[in-house]
């Protein structure tokens, strides 16, 4: 009798301290789990915890392919949310990293890294966010601004890209790049549209992105008329388009013909631009150059 | 010969006690291990679900990682031979990346498009920021079909929201009209907040004037020493820009709007937001 007291306080004592052990291994496992909830910052929709709780190899009714399938149609609407989003921004976006660097109750603090297109225009953009939550509103503020732009239209842009990583203006950056890229697919539009009708008068000789577009009638190879359109922006994120024309006529040419539409091309240039805008106004010189009948 | 039978019976019954008292305490005691026993199966099963749980994250963020990095590279996906687990994985993965996809196109004032009415509808919010500080949002709601029209709106009556929406062409390109309408929005908000930035942090400067556009302001400088007043009116005639198009300057001291100083001054505040300007202008000793 005793004996069999003595060991089942023994066994006793044993269970008793394997699940202290057991209880500090789930403390910190509970812990672990805690320090990986703060890196997410959303909560899961109800078919991303099914499928968390499926490879935890909880069963669950449907099975497999039913976890799957339902994934797989939300993932659907959630391309879909994204193409929508693109469309209606003007910007795409490919890839967005985030780092978790503070997420206690009431303060969340990110690292974002950003990376996508305007149109021509390829940017990565990475900037620090930072949420403090109050009783009523949350405050979002944006720290640690930097932007890379990898294109060749750039010399314009630099100014304006120092200014706005000064002042952290990340919702000015992509409204002002966003009206740049409109502004320089214009260009390149119409400086298409006129090499396609006229291609024996015009030349391209930066290529369709570049802000030169070259007048020259094959029967006058010394004499060239420059239309220079350039996308300026100033630092704090006004977009203003300038078309100018320049000239090249040889000395002789001058000299033999020295009427004031050639010499004062430029200034004329100007005044056809104010009244008929800048398609219209670069259309009449390219017919004038190609003495063409067309109207 | 009482006596011995009668301690025979108390004796047996002492043990029948002690026996009683054991198998209870036995019972007891392997009751009490059966708890125990439970206990250790439960804390078990705990820890086995709180592995799994903390290996498929560490999984889905290893996967994640791997897919930024095929998309920063281009590379092809690589699709072997995979488990069913290692799909799901991947779906898995995608869905957080999409997410964050979702919140960045957010986070840089994206318009969160929502569709309505099976297409019939749509719901856009314009997001509004000044230098680091998100400011307020705006809502509007818009029918697309038959004609593109605004339905619903919180936008401030002082913004003209049906020249705008006339000149920009709704009707063709919403996206455009959202892009004028957001300048508006954006450099209304930012007037607005430098000069709730001016009447915080520049006391000795007093506001005579402003208006609810914030498209003019009129500031009460006193020049420190001379006490000189220096009335300053900025006027904001581009409604889409958050610096003024004019700045005029008036005093008692008929010179010193002349003054090389204050000509720089008036340059100054034409360059730099107001409220930074006059941080400038303390420091230089040109204002109280």
């Amino acid at each position: 009798m005793e004996k069999m007291s003595d060991e089942n306080t023994e066994e006793v004592k044993v269970l008793e301290s394997e699940i202290e052990r057991l209880q500090a291994e789930v403390e910190s496992l509970q812990h672990q789990q805690q320090e990986i909830n703060k890196d997410i910052t959303f909560h899961y929709s109800q078919q991303m915890e099914n499928a968390l709780v499926f490879m935890c190899g909880q069963r669950q009714e449907g099975g497999k392919e039913m976890v799957m399938s339902r994934l797989k149609e939300e993932l659907e609407e959630l391309e879909e949310d994204v193409k929508l989003q693109t469309e209606i921004n003007g910007i795409t976006l490919n890839s967005c990293t985030t780092k978790t660097l503070q997420n206690s109750g009431r303060k969340l603090v990110q690292q974002l890294s950003l990376s996508g297109n305007c149109s021509e225009l390829v940017f990565q953009v990475e900037f620090q966010l930072s949420e403090i939550k109050d009783s009523e509103r949350s405050k979002r503020t944006i720290g640690d601004l930097n932007v890379v732009l990898d294109s060749s239209d750039l010399q314009n842009f630099s100014s304006f890209l120092s200014r706005v990583e000064e002042s952290r203006d990340l919702l000015l950056f992509f409204r002002t790049l966003r009206t740049f890229s409109d502004r320089c697919d214009d260009r390149s539009r119409t400086f298409q549209q006129f090499q396609d009708k006229y291609p024996s008068v015009i030349a391209l000789p930066g290529g369709p992105r570049s802000e030169v577009m070259t007048l020259n009638h094959p029967k006058l190879p010394g004499c060239m008329l420059f239309i220079h359109w350039s996308v300026d922006v100033s630092r704090e994120g006004v977009v203003t388009p300038k078309i100018s024309l320049l000239t090249k006529i040889p000395e002789r040419a001058l000299q033999l013909f020295p009427s004031q539409a050639v010499g004062g091309a430029a200034e004329a240039f100007e005044s056809l631009l104010r009244i008929l805008g800048p398609e219209a106004a670069l259309e009449s010189i390219i017919q004038a150059v190609s003495l063409s009948q067309e109207t | 010969m009482e006596g011995a039978p009668a301690k025979g019976v108390l004796s047996h019954l002492s043990l029948l006690e002690v026996k009683a008292r054991s198998r209870k305490t036995q019972l007891q005691q392997h009751s009490r291990v059966m708890e125990l026993k439970a206990k250790v199966e439960a804390l078990k099963t705990q820890r086995e679900q709180l592995k799994a749980q903390i290996q498929t994250h560490q999984d889905l963020q290893k996967l994640r990682l791997a897919m930024d990095k095929q998309c920063a590279d281009e590379e092809e996906e690589n699709m072997e031979e995979e488990s069913e687990n290692s799909k799901l994985l991947r779906l898995m993965a995608r869905h957080t990346q999409l997410k964050d996809l979702l919140h960045a196109h957010h986070l840089i004032g994206g318009y969160d498009i929502i569709k309505t009415r099976k297409g019939k509808g749509a719901c856009v919010s314009i997001a509004t920021a000044y230098e680091d500080v998100f400011l307020d949002t705006f809502n509007l709601e818009i029918d697309l079909k038959p004609t593109v029209k605004i339905s619903r709106h919180n936008i401030p009556p002082f913004i003209p929201l049906n020249n705008l929406a006339e000149q920009n062409n709704m009707q063709t390109d919403l996206r455009v009209f959202l892009d004028t309408l957001s300048k508006h929005l954006n450099a209304f908000a930012g007037r607005k907040q430098q000069l709730k930035l001016v009447k915080e942090k520049h006391k000795s400067v007093e506001v005579m004037e402003s208006n609810v556009l914030c498209s003019l302001l009129v500031l009460l400088f006193t020049v420190p020493r001379e006490k000189t007043a220096v009335l300053c009116t900025l006027d904001y005639t581009d409604h889409t820009r958050c610096l003024p198009t004019r700045v005029h300057l008036e005093s008692e001291d008929k010179q010193l709007p002349d003054s090389p100083q204050w000509k720089k001054n008036c340059t100054l505040l034409m360059e730099t937001p107001v409220h930074k300007a006059l941080i400038t202008m303390k420091k230089m000793g040109s204002i109280a």
